[in-house]
């Protein structure tokens, strides 16, 4: 059973490899939701449409879902190391910004998109978007950035399949910096949609 | 004006230990220079004690405020008194003054009962009034009595003196929401959330404040009262809940408001219903603040590509955009008079306090080291609070509203977000 779901997941790897460029040019396109959502829990309410169809041959989405996910090591159970491994190994990766701006670049995207992978795998968690700033604006009008980034990211995962259901955000303005620092190393580190996995 | 603060200081010292009379012309024409149509002159002999009472407490606790006020006042020019001469007409002929204050402290059980007496230089009483409290109140006491003398002269709005400055510290290890007195005393704690917690602001009766805490994990408005009770969540359905502001004459609290990540204005009644979305623009909209008679709003927005001061009528309509220099506004806040609105500008790079005029449509900047953002009126539109960061950390200060007379009034922990009492009192 394990080799086919490996297979299954590979199989969907191209499949989603084959749609990214269509997801950075126009991140609302069709083709790429429905492909992605057939590996996700809600698959039996979603007819298939016919992209998939090769793939459902390999494993049948309900196997697929009473499965265990595909890890390469077992997820720690307390949820702040589960964080910190799942950013250190690539799992979810955070969306930065350019100064004042809320637009996702394509790094970003790229980042967004590994996240709406791993995520559909593991939809034991949710999702909590926190939108940050850094120190260079003011603290009001920050606040209502950090709250605009966070949805712009929410809004891309959701593009690619992930429940809206599961992501919440909030922002933090300026107020919680990852660097303290005062130049622009620090101030790039701090324009940013943070993913933090949590219970559901 | 650090040399008139230090003079006054030291002529406090020198009064109280009974030294040779100095420098009294120095003094007052310091204050002439900036106040010279309205300076009244008062002599303020050191108060009569009741036996055993420590004149040095007297006067950390109750002398030095009050002069610190009246000194402050802008209306009131302290005369220096020669030692050991009786507090009569002829004195106050002597030294230039109007007034005499004569003052007398006497304890009465647990209580402290000071007395008050002004007189002019004919001898009539003009206010006579005593004041009863325990030793932790006699400071609130000073206050009460300058706002007395300032309510004789100069009429009641002028009187500041109990005006409370709310504001954010993390000194307890969480931002919490603190009060403090108009001159940095008494600073408290409000809150007790051991979470984020910022941007209080002042209902109008001046019993309440609004503020936004991420106790709950996401952010949310509170209602408290001024000595930390009576706490109620504002619960608006939408994301961000910052920035909220009450209306002076309404029940009204105007606020930021997002759905789908697009932050706009919005109100709500203070019991949390009757929501109302005034601005629908896809760009961001920050800040709101209500005019003194509550008929505009201000507020912040990135509609023209970068966040720039706007003003609409509280109905949502009418929008037009009052700032047109620098690249960066935000924290608009308008004078107690309504003519004028102060707001956080970027020049060359650093944020500073810019005050605008409405009817000419002329700005001023008060450039200070540091960046200087948050500025907010005094009840009687004479000052302005703001945070610096000029020490590397962010600290609260108070300046004249037309630059100077600046003193730091918070140094532990950081401190940000000030937001001044609305009615004088």
């Amino acid at each position: 059973m394990k080799k086919t779901v490996k297979a299954f997941a590979l199989s969907l790897v191209i499949v989603s490899l084959a749609l990214v460029p269509a997801c950075r040019s126009k991140k609302t396109q069709e083709p790429v939701t429905h492909p992605e959502t057939a590996a996700s829990a809600t698959v039996p309410e979603v007819p298939p449409p016919p992209v998939t169809s090769t793939t459902t041959t390999v494993a049948p989405p309900t196997d697929f879902v009473n499965e265990k996910p595909v890890q390469e090591e077992a997820l720690p159970a307390d949820i702040e190391e589960l964080n910190r491994v799942a950013q250190e190994r690539g799992y979810i990766a955070d969306a930065f910004f350019g100064y004042d701006e809320s637009a996702l670049s394509s790094e970003a995207q790229n980042a967004l998109q590994t996240s709406a992978s791993w995520l559909k795998k593991n939809g034991q968690y949710n999702l909590l978007i926190e939108g940050h700033c850094d120190e260079r604006g003011t603290e009001q009008y920050n606040l209502a950035l950090g709250d605009r980034r966070a949805n712009i990211a929410k809004e891309y995962l959701m593009t690619l399949g992930v429940d809206s259901a599961r992501i919440r955000t909030v922002s933090y303005g300026e107020e919680r910096p990852f660097d303290p620092g005062h130049d622009e190393g620090a101030w790039a580190k701090n324009r940013r949609a943070h993913l933090v996995l949590v219970g559901k | 004006m650090k040399n008139f603060l230090s003079l006054i200081t030291a002529f406090i010292a020198i009064a109280f230990i009974a030294l040779p009379l100095l420098a009294q012309t120095d003094i007052t024409q310091t204050i002439g220079q900036q106040q010279a149509t309205q300076v009244v002159r008062i002599g303020i002999p050191f108060p009569d004690l009741a036996q055993g009472l420590d004149p040095q407490m007297i006067n950390n606790t109750f002398f030095a405020p009050l002069t610190r006020d009246l000194a402050a006042s802008g209306v009131f020019a302290i005369a220096p008194l020669p030692p050991g001469v009786a507090p009569t007409p002829d004195l106050a002929k002597r030294v230039g003054a109007l007034y005499l204050l004569r003052l007398q402290v006497i304890t009465e059980g647990e209580d402290y009962v000071v007395r008050g007496r002004t007189i002019d230089t004919t001898g009539t009483e003009l206010l006579a009034k005593g004041y009863r409290g325990q030793a932790t109140t006699l400071t609130k006491i000073a206050h009460m009595l300058a706002n007395d003398l300032m309510k004789m002269v100069n009429g009641p709005k002028s009187a500041i003196f109990l005006s409370q400055i709310a504001y954010a510290s993390d000194r307890s290890g969480s931002w919490e929401i603190w009060l403090m007195d108009w001159d940095g005393g008494n600073q408290r704690q409000i809150t007790r959330h051991n979470a984020l917690s910022i941007l209080p602001s002042w209902s109008p009766d001046n019993q309440r404040m609004v503020y936004t805490s991420f106790v709950a994990g996401t952010s949310d408005m509170y209602i408290i009262n001024r000595v930390g009770g009576g706490r109620m969540r504002l619960r608006t359905g939408l994301n961000l809940n910052t920035s909220a502001t009450f209306s002076p004459q309404s029940n009204d609290i105007a606020f930021v408001g997002s759905v789908n990540g697009n932050p706009d204005i919005y109100v709500i009644k203070d019991d949390g219903s009757d929501l109302r979305r005034l601005t629908t623009s896809s760009s961001i909209e920050s800040t709101p603040e209500w005019s003194p008679n509550g008929r505009q709003i201000s507020f912040t927005s990135g509609r023209s590509g970068s966040p720039q001061i706007y003003v609409m009528d509280a109905e949502g309509t009418n929008v037009r955009r009052i700032s047109f220099e620098g690249e960066w506004n935000d924290d608009a806040t308008w004078s107690p008079s309504g003519e004028e609105i102060a707001y956080t500008s970027r020049v060359s790079g650093r944020f500073q306090i810019r005050v605008a005029n409405l009817i000419t449509g002329q700005s001023q900047v008060i450039a200070g080291e540091g960046s200087n953002e948050q500025p907010t009126w005094s009840p009687d539109g004479k000052w302005l609070a703001f945070q610096s960061n000029r020490t590397g950390r962010w600290q609260i200060y108070r300046m004249r509203a037309e630059g100077g007379d600046i003193q730091q009034l918070t140094t532990a922990g950081e401190n940000k977000d000030p937001d001044w009492s609305k009615k004088a009192e």
